[in-house]
């Protein structure tokens, strides 16, 4: 399968072409939610490795479960919630594994910013507060101030579409 | 304090920040999707018209069409009303006869036994059988009874209690049985 370049065409109709049998559209999907999306698990997960699972698998699962969203006007917010919910795993057992938020060199380093040493400085003791926020309270705070979706949008994903099976 | 927001807005700023995912992870996600059957269009029917049944909506109906619908209501229900109905025994009627006796009627035609039972018997399921009058399955009983008000009720088969629809019911039952009301000359 491809990766198409979807540019102009919405998410309904991208929807709608994998709908019809063409499961290379879902590409078009994967590309434009993957930058958006995979801020928020970084952040949320503090590092690329458990990220980028955590993306794959939310992606994978919205695949799955594309047939449930009956709104796809809402399916950024959707699989927004889908993330959120693999973080949520991701990060329980992870937590299990002792590791700090927010350790990965290389998903720091990745973020295109001019680093000077005071931003870069800055940058640390973002991290390190974001490290001691628990996980609930760093998920409202990335929801809300940095995707600034409301509460609702990220935890329900608009009711037009199902989540039960996000877990 | 606008120090702490400064440094909360130059925060969140930093975190808005994009941050770039391995190019990679598509073709990942599109090679492990390749083995997922493609969503299916009836599926997605299903939960649509779930999600329809579902979410509330305001009708908009014109008084005629308000009465209609209510009309239609009342209807259903009176159809429904008889095929639940039980069909045996049916109509149970306490008439009276005259000042001093009460005719007591009951239709059970799959009914081996009927007592009557009540306040002027004390209750007791042997104090006043009914007899069957046609082979339709018409019980009765006649019973004298002095002016005042009486509890009754029928009881079939030695374990069924039956009120009488034809009557006022009794909401004082102590043991929460079915049971009706006659009342004989004035109180």
């Amino acid at each position: 399968m491809g990766i198409h370049d979807v540019t102009g065409e919405s998410d309904a109709a991208l929807i709608a072409r994998v709908m019809a049998g063409e499961p290379d559209a879902y590409g078009g999907l994967v590309s434009r939610y993957r930058d958006r999306l995979g801020r928020y698990a970084v952040r949320m997960l503090g590092n690329a490795e458990d990220a980028e699972d955590a993306l794959q698998e939310a992606f994978v699962r919205g695949y799955r479960s594309l047939a449930r969203c009956t709104d796809p006007e809402k399916f950024g917010a959707w699989l927004f919630t889908i993330l959120v919910n693999r973080c949520r795993t991701i990060g329980k057992q992870r937590a299990r594994r002792q590791q700090l938020v927010i350790q990965d060199e290389a998903a720091v380093g990745r973020a295109s910013v001019n680093h000077t040493e005071d931003r870069h400085a800055l940058r640390e003791t973002i991290e390190r507060a974001m490290a001691q926020l628990s996980p609930t309270t760093r998920e409202a705070f990335l929801l809300k101030h940095v995707e600034e979706l409301s509460y609702d949008e990220a935890a329900g994903g608009g009711r037009a579409c199902r989540n039960k099976v996000m877990d | 304090m606008p120090e702490q927001s400064d440094g909360l807005e130059r925060a969140i700023r930093i975190l808005k920040e994009p941050v770039q995912i391995d190019r990679e992870l598509d073709q990942r996600v599109m090679a492990e999707i390749e083995s997922v059957p493609v969503p299916g269009v009836w599926s997605r029917r299903f939960w649509t018209a779930l999600d329809w049944l579902r979410r509330g909506r305001t009708v908009r109906v014109s008084p005629l069409g308000g009465l209609g619908f209510a009309a239609g209501i009342v209807i259903l229900v009176l159809i429904a009303r008889s095929w639940i109905a039980p069909q045996e025994p049916s109509a149970p009627v306490a008439t009276e006869a005259d000042g001093s006796t009460v005719q007591f009627v009951i239709v059970a035609p799959a009914a081996a036994q009927v007592s009557l039972v009540g306040d002027f018997n004390d209750w007791s399921s042997a104090a006043t059988p009914m007899h069957r009058v046609d082979g339709n399955g018409v019980w009765e009983v006649t019973v004298p009874l002095d002016a005042g008000r009486y509890r009754y009720a029928f009881l079939v088969d030695g374990n069924t209690w039956l009120g009488d629809p034809s009557a006022p019911p009794a909401l004082d039952d102590e043991f929460g049985r079915p049971g009706s009301v006659v009342t004989i000359g004035e109180l």
